[in-house]
């Protein structure tokens, strides 16, 4: 090995270099410490740069689509409520009617009920939250279901006048109405009157909701449908049932036709209570779902944040001991600087 | 053998150790000269016994001063492109200063608030009705927009930046030659006279240092002592009289624009053109800046842009009338009236905007992000929510989808041809990080390459002081032993003298 020749202004300044990167390294490791994450991420990352941020918008995401869950099952909790409150009403019309045959109810409370209750149904059918109706479907800033006893008159009871007009001759407050035999009435009731809660009618008379449900995306790319609607069966055989009570539950009918006018209302309550339970249950299934969805979702953003902060977090520990080894480094670097710049030939001549 | 011959010897001494000890204090005095090589006055014995210096040689290791105009150069190129990445990268990077969540924590880049748009169109879906999120998703597109802006602003500032960076370069380059000429002539004329022109020579050197940080160069030199400079490709720079680089620089360098190409003697030597461009330098760096990867960037974000119109465009929602034209929607330019084709989309990333129709600010209505017909508000064919209920969210689960379903890329701009909007984004903010990390990285071992060139150049070719001050005594003993030696044969002559 030759010994050559080694220059004094290298010397002098050979840990400068050491010493100028130590310096920069400091400053790195010093940001790292206090904010615990990589000084410059998109250096430190480089092509893991887009890796890092899908993780984070990716948490964004099930963070917000959480969020709007919540006001998903705040809507379908109230419509259940709603729902119920419409069923335990059904079923307390339905045992009344029931116990109309033993002659203890009178024809002027059957009016009442169907007159009550119809007004209740349409006051939750029209439940609105958050600025928008429940059971609208996606014409959610309408009020789905019209009022029946408005004044003017409203279109579906001129609809159901009509119609008992047109089938009988004579208005619905006419003395003939006495003469009605039990089987004309059921005639006109599974008939003419039915149809006024079906479609064609039911969409122009009675509710303006859309019969498209709203859907939403409960976790990413995965969508349901999580409200129901006016236009249900539930709502139009209970509909029909009420309306049918407080039409003709008072208007002097005689006894039989009037026995028969209570069973056929007591059917149409019974088959719409049965409805609204399976809208209940379809809703319940919505809502089980959207709890599952949060659940999961909860699940993956925890291990999001592990993985983000796996990715772009820096190790305490490790920043520390860093910090301490540079700091040595550099002491030594400025206490050698010093013992060359003393070691020169000329303070010894 | 006289004693007037011992005289005229011991005068020689004198002489010699004169000569030495001038070496000596210009090694000594230059010290710690950047670039200065010492010089060693070499004695011999002279016709008559004695000694003399005739020839001073400078001490100089071509092999060594050609590694670190070669690191330079590498240095200089590999600094000018990570300079111009790691502006760029800024525009994609994610702040870890910022403490709210969403898109402030996750950067500006097109992914990141392609991603918050993408957000908010959910949380839109899960309130149609409401105004207020109808605005905010409208606000988040506007984000995109002035993210693409944004990044394409800054392809156009680096290009810029670049060009008149090559354009000083250039002039540099020719200052340089200028002095290099002159300093070439004197080394000439100086060793033909026989002058000492080491510190000549010392100047030459750090002048061809200093060209090799604009332009990759090597070097020969001619028995007369002159030197000649070339290219790294080939391209004469100096012989005997210095070359004439000329660059024309462009001003601002959109989106369309290509820059000019470098000239020496009228010769092309850079750009795809040429055989072999030029390699290394600052000018080739930049040069490789403005030509290959800003604009591959731009390429990438005009794709997005492009997509995005694309994706989001309105299609002819009317069962009677059948064949209009698709338009764009939510995304596209200023007075745009069709949807633009794939391979006119150089540029658009400079010019697409949030559509002013569904832009509050700008009057505009955001239901219609929801509705439909943001292409024309007076053509009903282009409404997707014919009956206008509040609850329609058909249209805005398409728009989600469109962000994440697969769209055709030109595979020029070097990430694939398919890919969804949001994973091309994402890829493009890797591609961009992860040049600007190699790119810096390399800047890094080029600079600490360069470094250690210097070192070892200044180590060969430098003084050392101690070095310098023991052969100084040496020098001080031989100038006793002289002086004693003169006393003595000058007693011996006066002795002689007193004996006759």
């Amino acid at each position: 090995m030759s010994v050559s020749n080694v220059s004094s202004s290298y010397l002098a300044g050979a840990l400068l270099p050491a010493v100028r990167q130590a310096q920069s390294q400091l400053a790195t490791l010093e940001v790292e410490a206090t904010t615990g994450q990589y000084a410059d991420l998109g250096l430190q990352l480089g092509t893991q740069s887009g890796y890092e941020l899908s993780l984070r918008t990716q948490d964004d995401l099930l963070q917000a689509l959480t969020t709007a869950n919540g006001v998903t099952q705040t809507n379908m909790s109230a419509s259940q409520t709603a729902l119920s409150s419409i069923l335990s009403s059904a079923h307390n019309s339905a045992s009344t009617l029931l116990t109309f045959a033993s002659g203890t109810v009178s024809s002027g409370s059957l009016q009442t009920i169907g007159q009550s209750q119809l007004g209740q149904l349409i006051a939750l059918g029209n439940l609105n939250s958050g600025g928008g109706y429940l059971f609208a479907g996606t014409n959610s800033s309408v009020a789905p279901l019209n009022d029946y006893f408005s004044t003017p008159t409203s279109s579906a009871k001129s609809a159901i006048d009509g119609a008992f007009q047109t089938y009988f001759g004579f208005a619905v407050g006419a003395p003939q109405v006495a003469n009605i035999s039990a089987s004309q009435l059921q005639g006109f009731l599974s008939g003419p009157f039915a149809a006024q809660f079906q479609s064609p009618n039911w969409g122009s008379n009675w509710s303006s909701a859309s019969n498209t449900n709203i859907s939403s995306e409960i976790s990413p790319g995965n969508s349901i449908t999580t409200s129901t609607s006016a236009n249900t069966a539930g709502f139009q055989q209970l509909a029909q049932g009420y309306a049918m009570l407080s039409e003709f539950g008072n208007i002097g009918l005689s006894a039989g036709a009037q026995q028969a006018l209570a069973a056929r209302a007591s059917n149409s309550i019974t088959q719409g209570a049965s409805a609204i339970i399976q809208t209940q249950s379809q809703l319940g299934e919505a809502q089980s779902r959207v709890t599952q969805a949060n659940d999961n979702m909860q699940g993956q953003m925890s291990l999001l944040q592990t993985q983000i902060s796996r990715t772009d977090s820096i190790d305490p520990a490790q920043v520390a001991t860093e910090l301490t080894t540079l700091t040595t480094q550099l002491q030594t670097a400025y206490q050698l600087t010093a013992k060359i710049h003393s070691l020169s030939l000329a303070q010894y001549l | 053998m006289s004693l007037s011959a011992a005289f005229n010897i011991i005068n020689s001494s004198f002489r010699a150790i004169g000569a030495q000890t001038a070496t000596i204090s210009g090694n000594v005095a230059n010290a710690n000269t950047p670039g200065y090589s010492r010089q060693i006055a070499s004695p011999i014995t002279d016709a008559f016994n004695g000694v003399a210096v005739t020839s001073v040689t400078r001490v100089a290791n071509a092999a060594l001063a050609a590694r670190v105009n070669l690191a330079t150069s590498d240095s200089a190129a590999q600094a000018a492109i990570s300079g111009g990445l790691a502006v760029l990268a800024q525009t994609v990077s994610d702040s870890y200063t910022a403490t709210t969540a969403g898109a402030q924590q996750n950067g500006n880049s097109p992914f990141a608030l392609l991603a918050n748009f993408r957000v908010a169109l959910s949380t839109y879906e899960a309130q149609p009705s409401s105004i207020t999120a109808a605005q905010a998703a409208v606000t988040a597109a506007g984000q995109v927009t002035s993210s693409l802006n944004a990044g394409a602003a800054a392809v156009t500032q680096v290009r810029t930046q670049a060009d008149q960076s090559i354009a000083q370069a250039v002039g540099t380059v020719n200052t340089l030659l200028a002095k290099f000429h002159a300093v070439n002539n004197s080394i000439i004329s100086g060793l033909g006279s026989g002058e000492n022109v080491g510190g000549l020579q010392d100047t030459r050197d750090s002048i061809v240092t200093q060209l090799s940080q604009q332009m990759g160069i090597t070097t020969s030199l001619n028995p007369n002592g002159s030197m000649s400079i070339f290219t790294d490709n080939g391209a004469t720079l100096f012989q005997n009289a210095p070359s004439n680089v000329t660059f024309a620089p462009s001003g601002t360098l959109g989106p369309n624009q290509t820059g000019t190409q470098l000239y020496i003697n009228g010769q092309q030597i850079t750009g795809s053109s040429t055989n072999t461009p030029l390699q290394s330098g600052a000018i080739a760096g930049l040069l490789q800046l403005r030509d290959t990867i800003a604009p591959q960037y731009q390429a990438q974000l005009d794709q997005v842009a492009g997509n995005l119109i694309t994706a989001f465009q309105e299609t002819d929602q009317s069962i009677t009338t059948t064949g209009l034209p698709p338009l764009p929607g939510l995304f596209t330019t200023q007075g745009a009236t069709s949807v633009p084709p794939s391979p006119t989309w150089a540029g658009l990333a400079n010019s697409i905007v949030v559509n002013p129709n569904v832009d509050a600010a700008q009057g505009g209505n955001a239901f219609l992000l929801r509705d439909g017909g943001i292409s024309d508000t007076a053509d009903q064919n282009y409404t997707y929510n014919s009956s206008g209920q509040s609850g329609y969210t058909g249209r805005l689960t398409q728009m989600v989808s469109a962000l994440t379903s697969p769209m055709s890329f030109s595979s020029g701009a070097g990430l694939g041809a398919s890919a969804s909007i949001t994973d091309y984004s994402n890829a493009s903010v890797s591609w961009l990080q992860g040049a600007n990390q190699q790119a810096s990285g390399a800047a890094a071992y080029q600079s600490s390459l360069q470094t250690q060139a210097s070192s070892a150049l200044n180590n060969a070719t430098g003084v050392n002081l101690d070095n310098e001050l023991t052969n100084m005594l040496t020098i001080e003993s031989s100038y006793t032993a002289s002086a004693k030696l003169l006393t003595t044969v000058s007693g011996m002559l006066k002795t002689l003298v007193n004996a006759v």
